[in-house]
């Protein structure tokens, strides 16, 4: 039986790398005595797999990850009984029994951002609807990726358009943070980080936004099937 | 609270960020509004050694179990946080509320390893506290400091306002306890101090001594400057480990840490007798919490923490005197849930191996011995009670149960070493060798190696080598080229640690007063994460010792006579100096002294609580 959940990662625990997140799920799942099933061998470890990575320092709402159990259990037992040994940051926020075979990594195409920017010079900032608006409606956006090939670092020229599902103007938090949405590819078979996109943006449209002092959460993740786009729970 | 935004634009630059969050599992988080008396506790290393040390997890929980007071913590940032903090003008905070350390009422260093001590400075730079305990006043936090290295205080001594000598469980809440009161009136810092030197047992505040010196630099005298503050400090010791505090709680990092499991403290001192060992003679004598409290505390611990292994720590963990009984009823009572125990010292019999079998039934890794010299003769001057055969034994037996890669560590620069010994390294080395390809053939199994490690010998303060000259860092290059260039195998290898950071950390363990200019001013030149490799700055520390007119080979090479005033004479740590020469006299004739388990053997300590237990 597989459980597949949702979860968040939030605040200070944003700074958790992917290894320190599989690590604390491997000790509550022993902690909170959930079924999990374990690997054979001589080192046993429990089955599960988290979906496409965060990076260090993006906060999330909604993380996805498929568990493996060795029993039954309700999916909302399942549920409380991890949230009691969970940090208050990372919590279960729903769970189901999925019958489908396919991994979250394979599934996951898109992940959708919100991007809080700052830009000190006023008048930039009231020109960041349109500098936006002027950024979508190019036809091509080259940038530089770092890939690895075998040992070596190399860079790539990609064009990132087909990388963007859209990008949003939502307006300004009480601190004068100017808050975006984007639709980014996201998984194996195409990846755009959301400070690429901002890097990109400010490359393309001089913006005065200080990258630095950009913070991100990841709202959700989706699927895609076919044209069908949905949530994977 | 330190500026949340500034903080996470830093820590969005730096590696392992996690370091600097806290939020832990196991975490206490007071509201430090309502809470009487503030203790920042920090380890002077990174998060991830600092972490590993059980002395750590033992305070922060026994002074958060005090509901009026909290216990928060702050380790050295690394060398990229810092270039952060700095920039951003950020004093250094606790991890538990991000409070500045400067906000707290104590600040307390634990010394586990000299080579820390500018990572000391350094924090108390960072935290915005002035670094010369002359030039704080009722503003700044009191800074106090323990663990094994405070035995020899001087070297820190214009630092630290104040050293607890022994362990700290039980006199850390007495001067907690004492500040409160002082807290109610109108406090004074000076008046405080006082009241704890002369009513706190193991307290010593060193502005409040005086230290004259002999024309050829040693001491001549040692005075107290106050009427009624003692002449000698006595340590503090715990005597009765089952009702102390033991923590039922353990902080659980989320990155990777040095000791990622629960550690278990088994019992405190050694019986050994171990001539170079420094904390075999502090800790005497010794005491062994019981089984049943042992197996009540594993319970609480590995429910708290969710580990998947208990480490039985202690000095010498096999010598314990139930030890078959706990690992039974350990095993038993955990199977299923998974946990495992482990062992970090293992003595060469077969009887530690045995239990080692029964408790790594999986994974057979590496083994570790530690033989520490490489003849009969000078195992016999450091009273290192292990033979030859032993070694024998514990490697064929262990070879027999499928291991194969074995780790042997050595000390060069003992007492009375001759090249012979030294070239002994390689022959232990070599016969691990042969007991495994002397094997029939199919009783070899796995990827055989040996690696045989040395380290630069540091005589320390309160052992019965403390009056041997350290070898000069020539003498130890020579006798590591004398193994080196006998090694010729390729499963065979041969590790050993830096001279001339052993040079160091002898001139600081065996400093007096005049060490701490030495410790200033190379700070101010740069110096700190001494301990680790790539920032040793060694050029800097020779330049330091000429800037501030000290000579290294006063403090590490000369061999002291058992007449002079040692810096660290004002001390009590139980064994008395009398059985230190005698220690040493007989060493130097190669005389054995048994483990005083089998009898005592006299060294003066009070009320030893052995008779009780083992006689």
């Amino acid at each position: 039986m597989i459980i597949r959940v949702r979860f968040t990662k939030l605040g200070y625990l944003k700074y958790l790398s992917h290894l320190d997140l599989v690590r604390l799920f491997t000790r509550s799942f022993s902690r909170s005595n959930v079924p999990v099933k374990y690997s054979e061998g001589f080192n046993p470890h429990p089955r599960f797999s988290i979906g496409n990575p965060l990076s260090l320092g993006i906060e999330s709402q909604s993380e996805y990850m498929d568990v493996e159990m060795s029993e039954e259990i309700a999916p909302n037992e399942f549920m409380i009984m991890m949230n009691r040994v969970l940090p208050k940051d990372i919590q279960i926020i729903h769970a189901d029994i999925i019958d489908d075979k396919e991994s979250l990594s394979s599934i996951i195409k898109w992940s959708h951002y919100e991007i809080y920017l700052w830009i000190e010079d006023t008048k930039k900032r009231q020109e960041i609807k349109e500098n936006l608006d002027r950024f979508t409606s190019l036809d091509q956006v080259m940038i530089k990726k770092k890939k690895k090939k075998g040992k070596r670092k190399i860079h790539v020229d990609v064009d990132i358009v087909p990388l963007i599902g859209n990008v949003t103007f939502k307006g300004e938090d009480q601190d004068g943070y100017v808050i975006i949405t984007a639709l980014l590819r996201s998984g194996e078979s195409g990846n755009l980080k959301p400070i690429e996109l901002v890097t990109a943006l400010e490359d393309k449209t001089n913006s005065g936004i200080n990258l630095e002092m950009t913070r991100i959460k990841r709202l959700d993740a989706f699927a895609e099937t076919e044209g069908n786009i949905y949530r994977p729970l | 609270m330190i500026n949340r935004y500034k903080l996470d634009s830093i820590l969005m630059k730096v590696e392992k960020p996690a370091r600097y969050i806290g939020m832990e599992q196991n975490v206490i988080i007071k509201d430090l509004e309502k809470t009487k008396v503030k203790f920042a506790f920090s380890f002077p290393d990174v998060y991830e050694v600092g972490m590993s040390h059980l002395g750590m997890h033992i305070l922060y929980n026994l002074i958060n179990n005090v509901e009026e007071y909290a216990c928060e913590r702050v380790f050295a940032p690394w060398v990229d946080m810092e270039d952060e903090i700095r920039n951003a003008d950020l004093p250094l905070f606790t991890l538990e509320n991000k409070e500045e350390v400067r906000n707290f009422d104590f600040l307390g260093f634990t010394l586990q390893y000299e080579m820390s001590y500018t990572n000391i400075i350094n924090i108390l730079d960072l935290s915005k506290i002035p670094v010369f305990s002359a030039d704080r006043d009722e503003h700044h936090p009191l800074v106090i400091a323990g663990g094994p290295c405070a035995y020899n205080p001087e070297p820190l001594w214009e630092f630290i306002d104040l050293f607890v000598i022994g362990e700290g469980e039980e006199v850390t809440l007495e001067l907690m306890d004492l500040y409160s009161k002082h807290k109610d009136g109108s406090y004074s810092r000076e008046q405080f101090l006082i009241d704890a030197a002369m009513n706190i047992q193991g307290v010593y505040v060193p502005r409040f001594y005086d230290v004259s010196y002999n024309e050829d630099s040693t001491i001549e005298n040692r005075k107290p400057l106050i009427d009624g503050i003692p002449e000698v400090i006595e340590k503090r010791m715990i005597r009765n480990l089952d009702t102390m505090f033991s923590p039922e709680k353990m902080l659980v990092p989320y990155m990777e840490t040095i000791h990622d499991r629960i550690s278990m403290e088994l019992f405190r001192g050694c019986t050994h007798g171990c001539r170079f060992c420094q904390a075999g003679m502090i800790y005497r004598p010794i005491r062994e919490k019981s089984v049943d409290r042992l197996l009540e505390l594993a319970e609480k611990l590995v429910e708290s923490t969710g580990y998947e292994n208990i480490s039985l720590s202690s000095l010498s963990s096999c010598d314990y005197s139930q030890l078959h009984l706990l690992i039974s009823s350990l095993m038993d009572r955990f199977e299923d849930k998974k946990v495992g125990i482990s062992l970090p010292s293992l003595r060469l019999d077969s009887v530690s191996i045995d239990i080692l079998k029964e408790i790594e039934k999986v994974r057979k890794t590496g083994l570790t011995f530690a033989p520490e010299a490489g003849s009969q003769r000078l195992r016999d001057v450091i009273n290192k009670g292990v033979d030859e055969e032993d070694l024998v034994n514990a490697v064929s037996y262990a070879f027999k149960e499928g291991w194969s890669k074995i780790k042997l560590y050595f000390m060069i620069g003992l007492p009375t070493e001759t090249d012979d010994d030294v070239v002994g390294i390689k022959r232990l080395a070599y016969l691990v060798k042969d007991l495994f390809f002397n094997r029939p053939k199919e009783e070899k199994i796995g990827n055989f190696s040996v690696t045989a490690s040395a380290s630069c010998f540091v005589p320390k303060p309160f052992t019965p080598f403390q009056w041997h000259g350290q070898d000069t860092i020539e003498e130890f290059n020579r006798k590591i080229r004398l193994v080196r260039g006998e090694i010729k195998d390729n499963k065979v290898s041969f590790n050993y640690h830096d001279p001339r950071v052993s040079y160091l950390e002898a001139i600081v363990a065996r400093g007096d007063r005049k060490v701490s200019q030495l410790l200033y001013r190379a700070w101010k030149n740069g110096c700190k994460f001494d301990g680790w490799s790539e920032h040793f700055k060694y050029d800097t520390y020779l330049n330091t010792l000429k800037e501030v007119g000290l000579d290294g080979t006063f403090y590490a090479n000369r061999a002291r006579n058992f007449e002079e005033n040692l810096p660290w004479d004002f001390i009590n740590p139980g064994p008395n100096k009398q059985y230190l020469i005698n220690e040493y006299t007989k060493a130097l004739k190669g005389e054995t002294t048994r483990d005083c388990r089998l009898g005592c053997t006299g060294c003066g300590i009070k009320d030893c609580a052995m008779w009780g237990v083992f006689n």
